[in-house]
């Protein structure tokens, strides 16, 4: 990547502009997730109202940066490296959004389990919010410094977080089997894997994009290809 | 993700590009080795290497004054029209070196066309004049073969069309992007291998580029072109292979796609997403 500023001081300006947008909204998302998560644990119904309040904000700079990276196609016209971090940009805004939008039914699950009496099981969810959570961060680390082996040493883990999804789930419907009463509580819990699972899924798409930008190199669907 | 049904697949037009690597290397039309070239004492072209692929659009980019007109210009020995010049190293057209002692210079010049940044019809010829001229030059007196040769060499151009019952008008008399496919049409009518083009959309209005891009497009399929352009887009548009100079030297050269999307060299990416200065 070269460290010359562009002769076109604008361009920069915009290229600077794009991904402050994406740093911002990579903030929100994580405090949204945060505090999703939080109220879960803590039982705090004013976390989850928060949590659900930030989606406005993070749906409003996904279209933000939408409208900014085409106009940086269309002013600019940019081509590699700079390309790269645009097209970047975009898709790691998406992958933000609904990042968030798992935050937000995270939220709404939490409160709907703050309703009734607490549940020990809650803790099963702990490890995946802790993984899916060293995934996301690890993954716009991998953006921000541009750094191929963290982003690629994201996607090696998102296996991990399927394993643990499952163990928890497995566990789930077992006390759902011996305590059918708290049923719908279990529901929930199971509900609220899968959004963390979702979180890594996302995490992973960042961390390939962040190889594509820094390295242009495409590792997506790699070991699909591998086992074909 | 693959595509698991192969009718689908068929039925998909991909636009031809560059083999990837391991694939078997596509036929060649010019090999260029060790080239340097003076105008005098000052070195335009500094040991430069580079095969260009037949039937394949080659892109030459650079700063001004970096060697790009100097080099194409080398591949019909065009750049010999300037005094005191001296070339140093080859180069082969299909094998054949242009520059063995053997070879005519007009000749050279006759299986390499060229198109120039300005339009440059003949302003004393008509526009049938101006597209045949070339083969009268070489003797041609059959008036019936010119007649064919007019009409095919026009519609390469795609402008036939333009111009079917007004051929016997002024050549200056066509708008600057109908003259620029005159003169396409003028190099095509002696039936050359390669067409060389000297930033042949610099003087033109977007349409009159697009018409001349969509015909560079159609022409790949008979001829190997070589391009000197300053429009990164351009490049990016039209050609399967860019070349990089700068201060007379080949920078990178690769497939274009890789030229624009992970150029190998800083130089490079520097230029191509305007960081020179």
């Amino acid at each position: 990547m070269s460290p010359h500023k562009h002769i076109l001081g604008t361009f920069d300006e915009a290229l600077a502009s794009l991904r402050n947008n994406v740093l911002m909204m990579s903030s929100l998302t994580e405090r949204s997730l945060e505090r999703a998560m939080k109220g879960l644990f803590d039982r705090d119904d004013d976390l989850c109202a928060n949590a659900i309040a930030d989606d406005e904000e993070i749906d409003q700079l996904e279209m933000q940066i939408d409208k900014d990276g085409v106009a940086i196609l269309l002013r600019f016209q940019p081509v590699a490296s700079d390309l790269r971090r645009v097209v970047a940009a975009m898709k790691l805004s998406s992958n933000l959004e609904r990042m968030a939008d798992q935050a937000t039914t995270i939220a709404r699950r939490a409160r709907k389990l703050n309703q009734h009496p607490p549940l020990a099981e809650v803790e099963l969810i702990r490890p995946l919010y802790e993984q899916a959570m060293s995934m996301f961060k690890d993954s716009i680390d991998a953006f921000v410094r541009e750094d191929v082996a963290l982003g690629r040493a994201v996607v090696t883990h998102d296996e991990k977080l399927d394993e643990l999804n499952r163990v928890a789930s497995d566990k789930l419907v077992a006390r759902m089997a011996k305590d059918p009463d708290q049923l719908r509580g279990y529901l929930n819990l199971i509900f609220i894997g899968r959004c963390l699972e979702r979180v890594g899924d996302h995490a992973t798409n960042i961390a390939e994009d962040a190889v594509y930008a820094a390295a242009a190199e495409d590792i997506r669907h790699q070991a699909v290809a591998a086992s074909s | 993700m693959a595509n698991p049904d192969p009718t689908v697949a068929e039925r998909v037009e991909r636009p031809a590009e560059p083999p990837p690597t391991g694939e078997p290397a596509p036929p060649l039309t010019f090999e260029v080795k060790n080239l340097s070239i003076w105008y005098g004492e000052k070195r335009a072209i500094s040991d430069a290497t580079l095969d260009v692929a037949s039937n394949a659009v080659t892109a030459i980019i650079g700063p001004s004054g970096c060697g790009k007109s100097t080099f194409i210009r080398c591949l019909n020995r065009m750049h010999e029209l300037v005094p005191k010049t001296r070339i140093e190293g080859s180069v082969l057209l299909h094998g054949e070196d242009l520059y063995s002692n053997i070879v005519d210079p007009a000749i050279v010049r006759r299986r390499v066309g060229m198109v120039f940044q300005k339009s440059n019809p003949f302003p004393t010829m008509s526009i049938g004049e101006n597209v045949v001229i070339g083969l009268r030059l070489n003797g041609v007196r059959n008036q019936k073969f010119l007649n064919e040769r007019l009409e095919k060499s026009l519609r390469m151009s795609a402008l036939w069309d333009e111009v079917k019952d007004d051929l016997h008008k002024p050549g200056t008399s066509l708008s600057g992007g109908q003259q620029q496919r005159l003169c396409i049409a003028r190099a095509l009518a002696v039936q050359p291998e390669v067409l060389l083009m000297d930033e042949p959309c610099s003087a033109l209005d977007p349409i009159a580029t697009a018409k001349i891009e969509e015909l560079i497009y159609e022409l790949k399929t008979q001829y190997t072109i070589v391009t000197v352009t300053h429009n990164m887009q351009q490049a990016g548009r039209i050609s399967d292979y860019t070349a990089f100079f700068y201060l007379g030297r080949l920078i990178e050269f690769g497939p274009t796609t890789k030229i624009f999307t992970n150029p190998s060299e800083r130089q490079t990416e520097d230029y191509i997403t305007g960081r020179f200065g």
